[in-house]
């Protein structure tokens, strides 16, 4: 199973949000809870959990701005 | 109170095990949103996990419930799959309602959850119905209505309470105060100190508890499900749990006290009860620990599953609108339905009011599920137009009941007496007042079958009277608004011209898996005809050629029907032969019967009650352009009435609706027309 992870909706009125930090190395193997990245959007920063063991692979790059539903990790079932 | 006081450990670890297994879910969802892997609005649960769990743990496995949008923690409780509930609301077809309903209208009839609204108060009058239904039925059955403390602010709140104290139905009101509607907080929309305050007020207990704590919870609601399964009525349980989130997923919660909601996160109801269950010595904390790893298991498992499930397939989405596929308009497949040989059947001359009441008598004897509910309805009064009169003492009061002039709670009690099996035929007395429950015919009877993915189905028929064009009733009595309800996804409408389609129609509608909108026309009440005795359907979805002619097609329903045959008969003193096509039905519509006609004669007038302007007219006469350019030899034209409420006086009632001469006069323009 693999599934595409992107900006989130967090609210009703986001557009967009940047990547601040990556947790994990782009191929690294993570475990389901484990951190990911972290997504500024509207002056909050969102720290984002691994739904499931798998390997990561980054779509997306630190410092820059992403519209909401632009994909930013892929998370293969390990 | 203790926590633990009037629960076993059995039930305590029970009840604590549902809160777990509702947290891993709400938080499951919560991960997933923040992802970004699935998108939906999402309104938290958490904080108000006891109650789901207390309430749940008093039911029966067959015990209805009703909740609202945030309402994850009901249904859980209530039985309704994990696996099921992840795969709604990532929209998939293994999800409850096939990816149709979504996490805002979860149903899963198997478990008891029949209706999860996305309307502030929407499930109340529902609760009523299937109420009724468990007292009509006598299986014991009590429903569970979950709403918030802004429900008790929306009209539905006082008509649904009061409908079931006085009906002493077996309903259970649970008020779950989590102190904000919304954005608002409870002090700022509600006047009283208490929603329980308002049961004394209904002549029904007023119970208020400790939402956080799941043994007061349990006490409360075992003691109104006892109440109600007795025979005693229903109860107003009012639980209150701070909300631990704002109003919905990434929502800012600026609104809230922000020192209350400091206090509420530190010490949670889940972890408060099982901090309790260790100091009783009711579990250690490695067993809760086990607990929750389970829990946690099971919510992780689900939202995989969900994951990698299959969306609906393109097809599904005209399925579920109707049990037949065929019905929704322009959509009809394979051979008309045939109408039936009414010939050989001995007949009485009766009105038009007579057939109907003739068709509800009918109905009645035959079928024991067959149920009235209306306001004056029941002897002596025996309806505002006479057309029940008798039937209340023929088959008593509990199938013919009279209501309180609560026209939300009517609809209410119709939609979940059919949800439980039953075949109720609700009356309006008079269509405009169809304004006044719109919420529950338009959001909730119609669209049910939809949102459930086909999971329940709302078979009710709605009767009400066009009192339009009899002279003095005035701008809210002498609408006529099918068009409103054609517009409406999910259900039909049937709007009769004459006694025997009347009887035969109303059948049908009665019959039908779907609700039904029928509407009598108090212009024809007391025209009389030859009606055969005997019981006969006709079908919903046939069109009726109610006059043959060659030279121009008049298409009606309903009390014009008459005036276009009085046209046509004039016309044919001109030479004109006009063909009188009478639909019968807006929804099924017989399209292939219209089309038919217009391309023999390629001329049309559409003439109907109701309002011209974005009329049934502009649609019939659009989709005859769209099928028949070329064909047509004038432009199809409409008549209905002037764009003006209906006016009191006769000088200006005349000039509103259409009538005979101005049928003729639009069809003597067609004819002039050449292509």
């Amino acid at each position: 199973m693999k599934i595409t992870m992107r900006v989130p909706k967090a609210a009703v009125s986001s557009q967009r949000g940047q990547l601040s930090k990556w947790y994990v190395e782009d191929g690294a193997g993570v475990k389901a809870g484990q951190l990911l990245y972290c997504i500024e959007m509207e002056k909050t920063a969102l720290d984002i959990e691994a739904p499931f063991d798998g390997v990561v692979k980054h779509l997306a790059e630190v410092g820059k701005e992403y519209a909401v539903g632009d994909a930013i990790a892929e998370l293969t079932r390990a | 109170m203790a926590l633990t006081e009037s629960l076993t450990t059995e039930q305590a670890l029970s009840i604590y095990r549902t809160m777990v297994r509702i947290r891993a879910c709400d938080q499951q969802i919560q991960k997933l949103l923040a992802s970004g892997a699935v998108q939906f609005m999402y309104y938290p649960c958490a904080g108000q996990e006891a109650i789901a769990a207390a309430v749940a743990a008093t039911l029966r496995a067959d015990d209805y419930m009703l909740t609202t949008y945030r309402g994850i923690h009901d249904a859980i409780a209530k039985g309704t799959p994990v696996t099921e509930i992840m795969a709604e609301i990532m929209g998939r077809h293994s999800g409850t309602s096939k990816g149709k309903g979504g996490p805002m209208h979860l149903s899963d009839p198997d478990s008891g959850l029949m209706v999860t609204t996305g309307i502030v108060g929407g499930t109340l009058p529902i609760a009523t119905g299937l109420g009724l239904a468990a007292g009509l039925s006598g299986s014991g059955q009590v429903t569970i209505c979950n709403f918030g403390d802004g429900a008790a602010n929306i009209g539905a709140f006082g008509e649904s309470l009061n409908l079931a104290a006085l009906k002493k139905l077996p309903v259970v009101f649970v008020c779950q105060n989590n102190l904000y509607a919304e954005y608002t907080a409870f002090a700022d929309s509600t006047a009283s100190a208490s929603i329980a305050d308002r049961g004394p007020a209904y002549a029904m207990p007023g119970v208020s508890v400790d939402g956080t704590r799941p043994g007061e919870v349990y006490a409360a609601a075992a003691a109104a499900v006892a109440r109600a399964r007795s025979g005693g009525g229903p109860t107003l349980l009012e639980c209150t749990a701070h909300r631990l989130q704002g109003h919905y997923f990434g929502s800012d919660e600026s609104h809230m006290d922000q020192q209350a909601l400091s206090a509420a996160r530190a010490a949670t109801p889940i972890d408060t009860f099982g901090a309790e269950l260790v100091a009783g010595g009711s579990a250690s904390e490695t067993e809760l620990a086990a607990i929750c790893s389970e829990a946690e298991a099971e919510a992780g498992a689900a939202v995989e599953s969900a994951l990698q499930a299959a969306d609906p397939q393109p097809a599904e989405l005209y399925t579920d609108v109707f049990a037949d596929i065929a019905q929704i308009p322009y959509r009809q497949a394979g051979p008309a339905p045939r109408e039936p040989d009414l010939g050989a059947m001995e007949t009485a001359e009766i009105s038009y009011a007579a057939a109907v009441t003739q068709a509800l008598d009918q109905a009645m004897a035959a079928d024991e599920r067959v149920i009235m509910m209306g306001e004056d309805i029941a002897d002596p009064a025996g309806g505002v137009g006479k057309v029940t009169l008798g039937l209340s003492t023929k088959y008593g009061e509990q199938r013919v009941m009279a209501t309180p002039i609560s026209e939300q709670a009517i609809i209410g009690a119709a939609t979940g007496s059919a949800m439980a099996g039953f075949k109720p035929v609700p009356e309006i007395m008079i269509n405009d007042f169809l304004m006044v429950c719109m919420d529950q015919v338009a959001n909730h009877a119609a669209k049910l079958r939809y949102m459930s993915g086909g999971r329940t189905a709302v078979p009710l028929t709605i009767r009400t009277v066009n009192a339009g064009n009899v002279g003095r009733f005035g701008a809210q009595h002498s609408q006529s608004l099918e068009t409103w309800f054609a517009h409406m996804p999910g259900i039909k409408v049937a709007v009769p011209s004459n006694a025997v389609d009347a009887k035969g129609l109303l059948l049908s509608c009665i019959d039908d898996p779907d609700p039904c909108l029928f509407l009598e026309a108090m212009r024809l009440y007391y025209n009389p005809a030859p009606v055969p005795v005997e019981p006969y359907r006709i079908p919903l979805g046939l069109a009726a050629c109610k006059r043959a002619g060659a030279d121009i097609s008049l298409i009606s329903y309903g009390w014009t029907v008459l005036e276009c045959l009085a046209a046509a008969e004039q016309l044919a003193a001109q030479g004109i032969e006009a063909e009188v096509i009478d639909i019968r039905t807006l929804v099924p519509l017989d399209w292939n019967a219209i089309q038919a006609s217009v391309a023999k004669t390629r001329r049309a007038v559409v003439v109907h009650p109701a309002t011209e302007f974005c009329g049934f007219g502009a649609e019939l006469a659009a989709k005859l352009h769209e099928t028949l350019h070329g064909q047509l030899l004038a432009p199809v034209r409409r008549l209905g009435a002037a764009y003006t409420p209906p006016p009191f006086t006769l000088a200006l009632e005349s000039l509103h609706f259409p009538t005979t001469d101005a049928v003729v006069a639009l069809a003597q323009r067609s004819m002039e027309a050449t292509a």
